[in-house]
């Protein structure tokens, strides 16, 4: 093998040999660098598809970039060898290096936060390591930790006796039992597939071992091994191990899945704390278990299964998730969750194989984004609040009101609409965000003023079929669009009226309440103002009127029918004055011809004494079909159309006031099972969910009063 | 010599302290900034609960030195005796695991801070 070319890299040296095949060190004549390049031995039990596996999970793994991760190049097969080309990776292992009576709860709670930092990246892209253990992660002499073989471990060695895969910081290691058994998760033993959270088991096998030398399970045969795994606690570690360092791995080691750590980052973030807080609290003995996330216990839950339709809904007093099956016709009611808090914003997030659940929170302690991976039964809690203006921006975050996914293919893309007026994205899943500064610093910021509700960026839409343009909506500012993905923004307002204002037809300033588009027709959108009703049919270049035959153009929410691109849904109030559906009577108005005619649309809805408001964001339709239109209303009162608003029913009654009403199929995966780590791209139902949820958004508050009239 | 100050803690934030209703800090802070950010060094979690990210404690959050509400006191930099008890409080609130003690010595202070408003009115309206 030696001298050996492999694609472009020539074999230089072999410096490891492992259960799995024989790693040398190349050099790639492309690129000029040294790499190491794994060789996969012909007799590893490979047989055609495994081959194929093993190919595509290294692809897979490949996309992760991430300092502490190994980095994957390329992959290929020669002669009937299948190698992987991967960062050449210089240190010691964690095992040899934890050897001696472990190392000090610093470098523990330092390398733990590392790899806990790679995890959480790896996890949000759905792949799982399956494989972690000391001897697959490598401290550098600078003190920096890789770990590598990521999502290799699936596809490799069937049994569970068997170590899936050895690296070259293992090649010691002669015995496969001692190797992979004893970081196995119960899960795994009971006959389950490994998920993210059985890596979270691994993680506090290896957190144990590094801060002690020794395995917490231990045993002379498999047997024994496996039986203390299953039902034996490990040893307490006491001084030197911080007490808080010992509940973290605790928390790791818990038996029962959903009892552990949910998230990879939310066992970074306790390391992260537990390290600070013993630089300063040496001697105070305090100890340090942050829960990050929260397990609600008392609170009803939905029991949703896969196939199941969600209402997700959020009040004034906290969330729901309401739950039924595609005929939509019973209704399973799981909440309140936040109790007491605003819930203005909710969004489910089916891209990269999720299911994850979104919401803002506000109360007296500020306004947070959590989210959920198991319809609500637990929520994130972050320690630190993840949207925050930086301190150059001198203002503070008041509410978030719409969490906007971002395109099915960016699945780690999302934004988030704000209160003061401000756009935050975020390209890792949710996991860190950033201010949108260009259209923070653009120079009409500080002339936009406040509505009603506040002053508030309320509705993103993103361009479906161009990449770099997205429209925001703010109340009181008008429209802006970006062309070149956020950097610059201009106001697209020409044609729109602004009632209150000295000038009626001004640059910016309007208050619009709702914008809308349709995925086949990007370049026509919809608008609800605060006394108008819009179309424009050139990107929000110019605005014309299309309020012909609605009882009044005052209204919040709007939304297109997610299959006929000329079908928009609005709910008109009487005035800004009196935000009442007018007289009394609750209507839909639907338009099939994008504008030029509305038709009211009653059957099943109160037509006595209904002073009720749908607000911007309380309005979705579903993905089904036939396509379901569903309404919450400030009353309390939930509604749903199974026919495309024909006839309507009342779902609920009796909730706090409804601000957000959000819809989501739990998908029925072909799959393996494995909801969160299908890598597939997203189906059909998922696709149109995440165009509809970008485009339908419709919740809200009111503005001041002005001195206005009808036209 | 050092005399601990005592953190009282609203239900709502014991999450983050890991159950404890009372922090004692082993320090001797000298303003009720310093005090807080040995809470939070301890605390994480504590620290986006009661501050904004520009610093600011929330609106609807006081936070008593003793029985005084530190807003009237200097706000952050109101000075912290030796071995005083600090207690957050979200405002209008009940439950939340606040001793009988102190919901007693916010009635005092609610009159305290009504006679002041009161004074500051007139003031206002002499001008």
């Amino acid at each position: 093998m030696i001298g050996q070319v492999l694609g472009r890299c020539r074999v230089l040296a072999k410096i490891g040999e492992g259960g799995m095949g024989t790693v040398y060190r190349a050099y790639d004549e492309g690129l000029h660098r040294d790499v190491a390049v794994k060789v996969v031995r012909k007799d590893a039990a490979l047989g055609p598809s495994a081959s194929k596996n093993l190919l595509h999970e290294a692809r897979a793994s490949s996309s992760l970039s991430h300092p502490n991760i190994c980095t994957i190049y390329d992959v290929g097969e020669t002669d009937g060898e299948l190698y992987i080309v991967m960062e050449l990776v210089e240190g010691k292992s964690l095992r040899d290096l934890s050897a001696d009576g472990g190392l000090a709860p610093e470098s523990v709670m330092r390398y733990g936060a590392q790899i806990a930092g790679a995890l959480a990246r790896a996890h949000d892209r759905g792949i799982v390591h399956r494989d972690l253990k000391t001897a697959n992660i490598v401290v550098t002499s600078e003190g920096l930790v890789k770990v590598l073989d990521f999502g290799l471990a699936k596809t490799v060695g069937g049994g569970i006796f068997e170590g899936p895969t050895r690296s070259f910081a293992s090649i010691e290691n002669a015995s496969s039992v001692s190797g992979t058994l004893p970081y196995m998760a119960p899960e795994i033993l009971r006959g389950d597939s490994a998920d993210y959270r059985s890596d979270l088991w691994a993680l506090g096998v290896v957190l144990y071992e590094a801060a002690s030398g020794r395995l917490p399970f231990q045993g002379r045969t498999g047997f024994e091994i496996s039986s203390a795994i299953m039902r034996e606690m490990p040893t307490a570690l006491g001084p030197p191990v911080p007490p808080g360092l010992w509940a973290i791995i605790q928390r790791c080691l818990t038996k029962e899945p959903m009892q552990r750590y949910q998230r990879a980052s939310e066992v970074q973030a306790a390391l992260e704390a537990v390290q600070s807080a013993a630089i300063v609290s040496k001697d105070s003995g305090t100890d340090v278990s942050p829960p990050t996330t929260t397990m609600l216990h008392s609170v009803r839950h939905a029991q949703v299964k896969r196939g199941d339709f969600l209402l997700l809904v959020g009040t004034t007093k906290g969330a729901f998730i309401v739950r039924s099956n595609a005929q939509r016709s019973r209704w399973d009611v799981g909440g309140p969750y936040f109790h007491g808090h605003n819930v203005y914003a909710m969004a489910y997030d089916a891209r990269g194989g999720r299911h994850r659940i979104w919401a803002s929170t506000q109360s007296y302690w500020g306004t947070l984004l959590r989210s959920s991976d198991d319809f609500g039964k637990s929520w994130t809690n972050p320690r630190q609040a993840p949207i925050r203006f930086p301190s150059d921006a001198g203002v503070s975050l008041k509410n978030i009101w719409q969490i906007a996914p971002g395109r099915p293919e960016e699945p780690d893309v999302l934004y988030c609409g704000v209160e003061p007026a401000a756009l935050f994205e975020s390209r890792d899943a949710g996991e860190t965000w950033s201010l949108v500064r260009g259209l923070f610093d653009h120079p009409h910021r500080p002339r936009w003023v406040p509505g009603n509700g506040g002053l508030a960026l309320h509705t993103i839409v993103l361009d479906p079929t161009n990449a770099q343009r997205m429209y925001v909506a703010i109340s009181s500012g008008g429209v802006y669009k970006t062309n070149d993905g956020g950097t610059s923004w201009t106001a697209q307002n020409r044609g729109v009226r602004a009632m209150f204002m000295p000038d009626k037809y001004p640059e910016f300033g309007q208050c619009v309440h709702k914008i809308a588009l349709h995925p086949a027709h990007p370049e026509r959108l919809f608008l609800q103002n605060h006394w108008g009703l819009y179309r424009s049919d050139n990107a929000a270049e110019s605005w014309i009127d299309i309020a012909n035959g609605v009882p009044s153009d005052f209204g919040f929410a709007m939304i297109v029918h997610p299959k006929n691109p000329g079908s928009v849904y609005i709910v008109p109030v009487e005035s800004d004055e009196f935000r009442c559906a007018c007289d009394g009577r609750l209507r839909v108005y639907r338009t099939r011809n994008a504008g030029a005619s509305w038709e009211p649309l009653l059957r099943g809805l109160p037509q006595k004494r209904a002073y009720e408001t749908v607000l911007r964001d309380a309005m979705t339709a579903d993905s089904l079909d036939p396509t379901g239109i569903y309404f919450g209303t400030r009353s309390g009162q939930l509604f749903g159309s199974r026919d495309e608003g024909r006839t309507w029913h009342k779902i609920l009654e009796g909730l706090p006031s409804v601000v957000c009403v959000r819809c989501a199929v739990y998908e029925d995966s072909s799959g393996d099972g494995q909801p969160a780590l299908s890598k597939s791209a997203p189906s059909t139902a998922t696709r149109s969910k995440s165009l509809s949820a970008s485009k339908s958004h419709s919740a809200s508050q009111t503005h001041k009063s002005r001195p206005t009239r009808k036209r | 010599m050092i005399v601990p100050v005592t953190f009282h803690i609203p239900g709502a934030l014991r999450e983050f302290t890991a159950g404890r209703s009372k922090v004692v800090v082993e320090q001797s802070p000298a303003s009720l900034a310093e005090a807080l950010s040995v809470l939070w060094t301890l605390y994480p979690g504590v620290r986006d609960r009661i501050a904004t990210e520009q610093g600011q404690v929330r609106e609807h959050i006081n936070i008593f030195v003793g029985d005084e509400n530190s807003r009237y006191t200097g706000g952050l930099a109101t000075p912290i005796p030796p071995g005083a008890a600090i207690s957050i409080v979200p405002a209008v609130s009940g439950g939340c695991g606040i001793s009988r003690r102190l919901v007693n010595s916010k009635n005092r202070l609610r009159t305290v801070v009504i006679l002041r408003q009161l004074a500051a009115s007139k003031a206002y309206l002499r001008r």
